[in-house]
């Protein structure tokens, strides 16, 4: 089911009713209806996948109890493995499988040798890499001694199928959501207000920023050979805002959903454009998945604790491997290796965190050097996101070779001036309401005529402009 | 919880005003005319109706005696042009008519139109035996595959379309649709946005509404034997109960040179526009004809037209 669907249109408000009227009662019927509702949620899509669900859930409950129970390393790294090679088994099968397989059948043929390994007609599941990474980040805290493990299966299988988050995210941390299903919720008005209006900026985002922009993207891209480097330049643009209106949509959608049912997720877009340098890019994209990487990759691997070699090995580890979480294509580990080669010059000369602060803090406009260097971010992460969007490495760089080229000077061929507009509308709301944990957060402190004048302007618009459906980009991840 | 309940009601509420006065004040959706059905059975449009087309950068207009378009000042010499959408044209404003392109093409005739969407064959037969006592002195059929076989029961049974039953020859006269349901759907501006917008199948099926190819239709050749046999038993009924000798068919561009052939043995004259060797003469978005394919038309019209 998606978000931007009649069906969840119906569905979300019968859910949010029954859980407050009928599971008020207690946390169990809480739980009950949420971990009901989330399985009916995924099972729209595909019910067969439930049971991977139920199973992945199953192990991490058990191995988080024996954890509890047996003290000796060995066992308990013994546990710890069980719940990696579960998790990590299932998502290298289903995922990766015949991407290996085709990656080793040319790798053969290219040595003159032929192998016959045939590829597998497999179905993604759904969110399967987001929902694994929160039950791995379970196991490992429960391990680490830092979560005690859940003795509530039911609240456990609401935490690991909470819909508003299973199939795209945030990444939820054990140790923030999961006691969060441990005490009962009650219903606060100013959250439940605050849940509708960040989810109404999402579903913005979505239908009227990244479905529109979508439609010219992949124009341009499916058809790269008939622009110019211009119109491909802009090809790229309007990628970088679909993958953003797309994802940091779902994000707000999933984050205002839950705080409807008085769940805290946590931030996952800090207004990633605005950044001045690509550590503070990686530090506003994305941040569930960048931090769970930190805290359960880069940090156990030695972090940047050791040697310059350390530094930069690490670094390329979590980028690549930050890559080939979003896909079984090489597209996604050059986009990751690229990354780390635009972080690494920062890194090496301890500029990494030079941009904590928010940018132009308390003015309304920047100066010219952050506006520079905002556009050079820009720039640099818009060729990255060609290799994110390509069919396949040597598209990207053909792709990329035309954009480098005299023709980038030409006329453009493309110049839809609605959806521009839409996007510089989109950017000025960013922009004056970075501040917040999403751009219109502060539109609470205007008075309610303008507030819910400015609500039916994001809804006029989204009807006006509505795209044609697409699914959210992540799902596939 | 009565709080967010009771402001989420009101939003709603305000909403919905306010959605309906943003539908109307920028014409987001076409103001749709009201039909009715006369003593003849056939449907047209209650008189002297006005409205705007979607976007609202012209308006249309029914006449007096209840059909689309500028009537004329005179009836002597009067020509009738009858068909369905593509006569009805409320898409075009009205300088870009057939009649009115072909009275300036053929001034010493007089034109009036006769046009409804969803106008079938045998309807369209039925239409020109009604104007009568207008005395026409000959009748412009526009015509397209579709309209012949949804002329005939058996091959497609449309309720809402006067057909022919072979079975028992006999004309079975459309029934107005849903009038009542109708009438709340093109009041409810707001409310017909959405059915516009995001049609019951589309919801149904979830999937993205198919554009109409900008391209007229590639010939199909390959008509069903048994529709081939409708048809033909259909131009029999057609020549023992019309006058065929004041009616030239015309046919859309890539029409079915089987019925072409069917129509021409039966005794019509015939005109096939052609607009292959033209620029494209339909909307990005809808398969009917822009201001220059109805020229165009008219120009082929014009040319070949002979009584």
């Amino acid at each position: 089911m998606l978000f931007n669907s009649i069906e969840f249109f119906l569905f979300l408000p019968l859910v949010f009713i029954l859980y407050w009227l009928i599971g008020a009662k207690n946390i169990k019927s809480q739980n009950l209806l949420i971990a009901f509702a989330s399985y009916f949620f995924y099972g729209w899509w595909d019910w067969r996948f439930l049971f991977l669900i139920l199973f992945s859930s199953l192990v991490d409950f058990t191995v988080g109890h024996m954890l509890k129970k047996h003290t000796k390393p060995p066992t308990r790294k013994l546990l710890l493995w069980v719940s990696i090679c579960v998790n990590l088994g299932f998502l290298g099968f289903f995922k990766y499988y015949n991407f290996f397989v085709d990656s080793l059948v040319e790798s053969f043929t290219f040595f003159g040798k032929t192998l016959e390994i045939s590829t597998l007609n497999i179905i993604l599941p759904v969110g399967i890499s987001f929902y694994t990474f929160q039950t791995l980040s379970y196991t490992i805290d429960v391990y680490k001694n830092k979560l005690e493990p859940s003795k509530d299966l039911l609240a456990f299988m609401a935490f690991v199928s909470f819909f508003p988050q299973l199939v795209a995210g945030p990444i939820e941390r054990a140790t923030n959501l999961l006691p969060q299903f441990h005490v009962q919720r009650k219903f606060v008005y100013a959250n439940a207000v605050d849940g509708l209006r960040q989810a109404l900026w999402g579903l913005f985002k979505k239908v009227v920023i990244a479905d529109n922009c979508a439609k010219y993207a992949n124009l341009i891209f499916n058809n790269y050979e008939d622009y110019s480097g211009s119109t491909l330049l802009l090809g790229a643009f309007f990628f970088a805002f679909q993958i953003y209106g797309d994802f940091s949509g779902y994000s707000d959608i999933a984050i205002g959903i839950s705080r409807l049912f008085g769940f805290e997720l946590k931030k996952n877009f800090a207004f990633p454009y605005f950044s001045r340098d690509i550590a503070e890019f990686w530090r506003r994209w994305h941040i569930s998945l960048s931090t769970w990487f930190r805290d359960y990759l880069y940090i156990p691997l030695g972090g940047s604790r050791g040697g310059t070699k350390m530094k930069v090995r690490n670094t390329f580890i979590i980028f690549i491997v930050s890559g080939f979480w979003h896909g079984a294509n090489w597209t996604f580990i050059v986009w990751g290796a690229l990354n780390a080669l635009y972080f690494l010059p920062l890194l090496l000369m301890k500029k990494n965190r030079v941009n904590t602060n928010l940018v132009a803090d308390g003015k309304y406009i920047p100066s010219f050097k952050e506006l520079y260097q905002m556009l050079f971010t820009f720039f640099i992460t818009l060729i990255a996101w060609v290799f994110f969007r390509a069919d396949n490495v040597s598209h990207a760089l053909s792709y990329l070779g035309n954009i480098f080229s005299s023709s980038v000077f030409n006329n453009l061929e493309l110049f839809p001036t609605d959806v521009l507009a839409l996007v510089l509308f989109f950017l000025i709301i960013e922009w004056f309401g970075r501040s917040g944990n999403y751009a219109i957060e502060k539109v609470d402190f205007i008075k309610r005529p303008v507030r819910w004048s400015f609500y039916m302007l994001l809804i006029i618009l989204m009807f006006t402009f509505t795209g044609e459906q697409q699914e959210f980009i992540y799902f596939q991840f | 919880m009565k709080k967010f309940f009771k402001n989420i009601i009101l939003f709603l509420i305000i909403l919905l005003i306010v959605g309906e006065l943003v539908v109307r004040l920028t014409h987001a959706v076409s103001d749709i005319p009201q039909r009715t059905i006369d003593e003849y059975g056939i449907q047209k449009y209650k008189p002297n109706q006005k409205g705007y087309w979607k976007g609202g950068e012209h308006t249309w207009l029914i006449n007096d005696y209840g059909w689309p378009g500028i009537a004329p000042n005179s009836l002597d010499s009067l020509i009738s042009i009858i068909g369905d959408s593509y006569i009805e044209n409320f898409m075009n404003p009205n300088e870009c008519h057939q009649s009115e392109y072909l009275r300036k093409m053929l001034p010493d005739y007089n034109f009036m139109e006769f046009g409804r969407s969803g106008v079938s064959f045998i309807e369209a037969l039925e239409i020109s035996k009604q104007m009568d006592t207008l005395n026409p002195k000959h009748h412009l059929i526009y015509v397209n595959d579709d309209d012949f076989y949804e002329s005939i029961c058996e091959a497609k049974r449309m309720t809402d379309v006067t057909q022919l039953s072979l079975k028992d020859n006999k004309i079975k006269y459309g029934e107005m649709k849903g009038s009542s349901s109708k009438k709340v759907l093109y009041n409810w501006k707001l409310l017909y946005y959405f059915y516009n917008r995001f049609p019951i199948d589309y919801i149904k099926n979830n999937l993205t509404p198919k554009k109409v190819s900008p391209e007229e239709p590639s010939p199909n050749d390959n008509v069903p034997s048994n529709h081939i046999d409708a048809i033909t038993k259909l131009m029999i009924y057609v020549t023992d109960n019309y006058n065929i000798n004041d009616k030239t068919l015309v046919f859309h561009p890539n029409s079915n040179s089987s019925i072409i052939t069917i129509a021409k043995n039966a005794g019509f004259n015939t005109i096939l526009l052609d607009s292959s060797m033209d620029k494209t003469w339909t909307f990005d978005y809808d398969s009917h004809w822009t201001c220059y394919g109805h020229n165009k038309a008219a120009e082929q019209i014009s040319q070949q037209l002979s009584f």
